[in-house]
């Protein structure tokens, strides 16, 4: 028999969220550490850039976070059996940045204009590394 | 659980360290500047210039006019991640693309380090952090060059090749083939000549695996599969490359035992560090047959910093600005064997006092007295990071003026740049986003010293033709499109008198530069075509509204 392109039976173990190996469980605990590692990087960025002011920094932050954290961390997902949390983080990070500027060469040279990609390609790494997570047996 | 915590408390430490000491005061403690901060050299606004280039275009089809000569439709034939990382960057933080570009070299290089740490602390965890101070030399003198003389691909796609390494000794992971041929293409991608230096790597880890029998067909498989991916993603750029970058200039071998120019790196210049780095060379033979990745990396970049002796030139010294993370492990591994010497049970906490010991001297908070080697070499006892800010190359108003110039003339506008003290660092010139000439320093001081104003002054257009300029006429042809441009319209008299605006310095460390320049322009408004269009307290711009006509009467003075 043909498999189903989307097999729901596993996006509903995911979803279980009483399941510690859940996807929505592990993203729920995870994006706790996200979210303290946020904090982190903008009290660290304080500090290397005490010159500069908190919006700028913040912005900053939000920007790297958006751009190479979150895809990279959606992406490495697809690892999580095998990896630890924060071995997937600092990796995924390079990775994003690996994969977003290798696209958005192409992607432009396609027609899309490079003002478009800060939004369309972590978004479609996210999705991407979504999926690739939800699939996994 | 204690132990757990101590490593993240140093990892914290050690990332502040870094930010701090590294584009903290690169950048003189912001992020945002009003002009390129910390840009000492024309390396540098050439990436600076592409990248807004491209932010302009909306993609890396062709170069821009204003960088190749003022050839128009030349093929986009640079590595372009970075430039495209840096638009990206630009385009979500609000900062400009000068900051943006810089900004992103510096913070990657801190995410390899850290990514060596986790290569190290697949080995030994207590290695990794005892490894963790010597990255933080990747910021101090006269390492740093690479990122103030603009060194930026080569830096990046040296985080990627940290990254491929770290994906080679994952490669048991499921489809990390992937993984592998993404990196692989991100180091091609970003600086083509580092991707050499991963295959370097890949022969020495596989020929060490065929030695110890431990090659097998899915380690086979495995990067057959990588070098698939990798070329699927990197043909569509190879081929550019491959067209331009490889014929232009092919490898040839011979030696470059000094970079001309440049303060490059050598080996002495880890001081005393060396000591616990040769320990740990010593003893990491016996670790060789155990494939440990840290090791076989280490000995791979170690090897491609002295390709300069094999026709590597550039690149192998450029290797030399990530030595401090790629040898890390030399020096941590040193320093626990040495310890473990005296020390027979060891205990995490030796493991961090160590590391901020460490951390304190490097960081040159504790300045050890400079040893003397001999009379004409000095090896500094342990180097540290240099404290000191310097705002670089540019200041608050030649970037007006650039920018003035860049927002306000005409597409078209042919710009000619008199003398100014910082336009040997041409590339800067770029920033006016226009066709430009500039005059011959030689030939302008020449006419000073003859006491004449002429009309016409020996120019150069600068630009850049690395890799050659070509026109693409098809997928696998390519063109030359500097072919029936006569030498005259590269290098020879100009005749000012054909420029829509010429810019003129009022300052210069040689005064009398300045106001030979001030009487050229003195002499031009006599012209009621020609009027002054900007002015600030370092520079005037004029415009020729009659273009080719008689606008200088030349004379002696």
């Amino acid at each position: 028999m043909k498999k189903e392109v989307f097999d729901f039976t596993e996006i509903e173990n995911f979803r279980d969220t009483k399941n510690p190996e859940g996807f929505f469980c592990v993203i729920k605990k995870e994006f706790v550490y996200i979210g303290i590692l946020f904090l982190i990087a903008l009290i660290i960025f304080k500090i290397a850039f005490y010159k500069e002011s908190f919006f700028v920094l913040l912005r900053n932050v939000l920007a790297l976070f958006w751009l190479f954290v979150l895809p990279g961390y959606f992406i490495m997902l697809y690892w999580k059996e095998k990896l630890e949390f924060i071995e997937r983080f600092i990796i995924g990070i390079g990775l994003s940045a690996a994969i977003i500027g290798i696209s958005s060469y192409y992607i432009g040279l396609i027609g899309l204009n490079i003002k478009f990609h800060t939004i369309v390609l972590p978004l479609i790494l996210i999705l991407v590394g979504i999926i690739m997570s939800l699939r996994r047996k | 659980m204690a132990k757990i915590d101590l490593e993240k408390i140093i990892l914290v430490i050690f990332i502040i360290a870094m930010f701090y000491l590294g584009p903290g005061i690169l950048f003189g403690h912001k992020i945002k500047h009003d002009f390129p901060f910390g840009y000492f050299a024309s390396d540098a606004f050439q990436h600076q210039v592409r990248a807004e280039a491209i932010k302009d275009a909306g993609n890396f089809k062709y170069e821009a006019e204003y960088i190749s000569l003022g050839i128009e439709n030349s093929e986009g034939r640079h590595p372009p991640v970075i430039y495209h990382l840096a638009i990206i960057l630009s385009y979500a933080s609000g900062i400009e693309v000068y900051d943006s570009i810089y900004f992103m070299t510096a913070f990657f290089a801190i995410i390899a380090a850290l990514i060596m740490y986790l290569i190290i602390r697949n080995f030994s965890k207590t290695v990794a952090l005892l490894s963790l101070p010597l990255s933080m030399l990747i910021f101090s003198f006269p390492v740093s060059l690479g990122y103030l003389y603009g060194h930026w691909p080569s830096l990046l796609a040296q985080s990627f090749l940290i990254l491929f390494f770290w994906s080679i000794m994952k490669a048991d992971l499921d489809k990390s083939f992937i993984l592998v041929g993404i990196l692989l293409s991100a180091t091609a991608l970003t600086h083509t000549s580092s991707t050499i230096f991963a295959v370097i790597f890949l022969a020495i880890f596989f020929g060490m695996k065929l030695l110890v029998k431990k090659l097998n067909i899915k380690d086979l498989k495995n990067i057959a599969l990588s070098l698939i991916v990798f070329l699927v993603v990197s043909f569509y750029y190879l081929v550019i490359f491959m067209n331009t970058w490889y014929k232009a200039q092919p490898y040839s071998f011979w030696a470059m035992p000094v970079w001309e120019g440049n303060p490059g790196f050598y080996i002495a210049g880890f001081g005393l560090l060396l000591i616990p780095m040769i320990f740990g060379i010593i003893f990491s033979f016996s670790k060789i047959k155990d494939l440990y990745v840290p090791f076989i990396l280490a000995y791979t970049m170690l090897i491609a910093g002295f390709l300069n002796y094999a026709g590597f030139d550039v690149r192998s010294f450029q290797v030399r600005f990530f030595w401090p993370i790629y040898f890390s492990i030399f020096f941590g591994f040193g320093i626990y064997v040495f310890f473990k010497f005296i020390i027979k049970k060891w205990n995490f906490v030796y493991t961090s006092i160590i590391v901020l010991i460490l951390l304190i001297f490097i960081s040159g908070i504790i300045k050890l007295p400079i040893l003397k080697q001999t009379d004409n070499q000095v090896i500094p006892s342990i180097p540290y990071i240099n404290r000191g800010t310097n705002q670089g190359v540019m200041n608050q108003l030649h970037w007006e003026a650039l920018k003035w110039l860049s927002e306000n003339t005409e597409k078209d506008a042919k710009i000619y740049f008199f003398y100014g003290d910082i336009y040997t660092q041409d590339a800067l010139l770029r920033n006016s986003k226009r066709v430009h000439y500039q005059v011959n320093p030689d030939d302008f001081i020449k006419a000073l010293q003859d006491r004449e104003i002429k009309r016409s002054y020996i120019s150069e257009l600068p630009g850049d033709s690395g890799g050659s300029i070509v026109a693409r006429t098809g997928f696998f042809s390519f063109e030359d499109s500097t072919k029936d441009k006569p030498i005259e319209y590269f290098f020879g008299p100009k005749d000012i008198c054909n420029f829509n605006y010429l810019v003129f310095d009022k300052v210069s460390g040689q005064e009398v530069l300045a106001k030979y320049n001030i009487l050229i322009a003195q002499e031009l408004l006599k012209k009621d075509f020609i009027n002054p269009v900007f002015e600030n307290d370092f520079i005037v711009i004029l415009k020729n509204n009659n273009l080719g006509a008689d606008c200088i009467e030349e004379r002696s003075f």
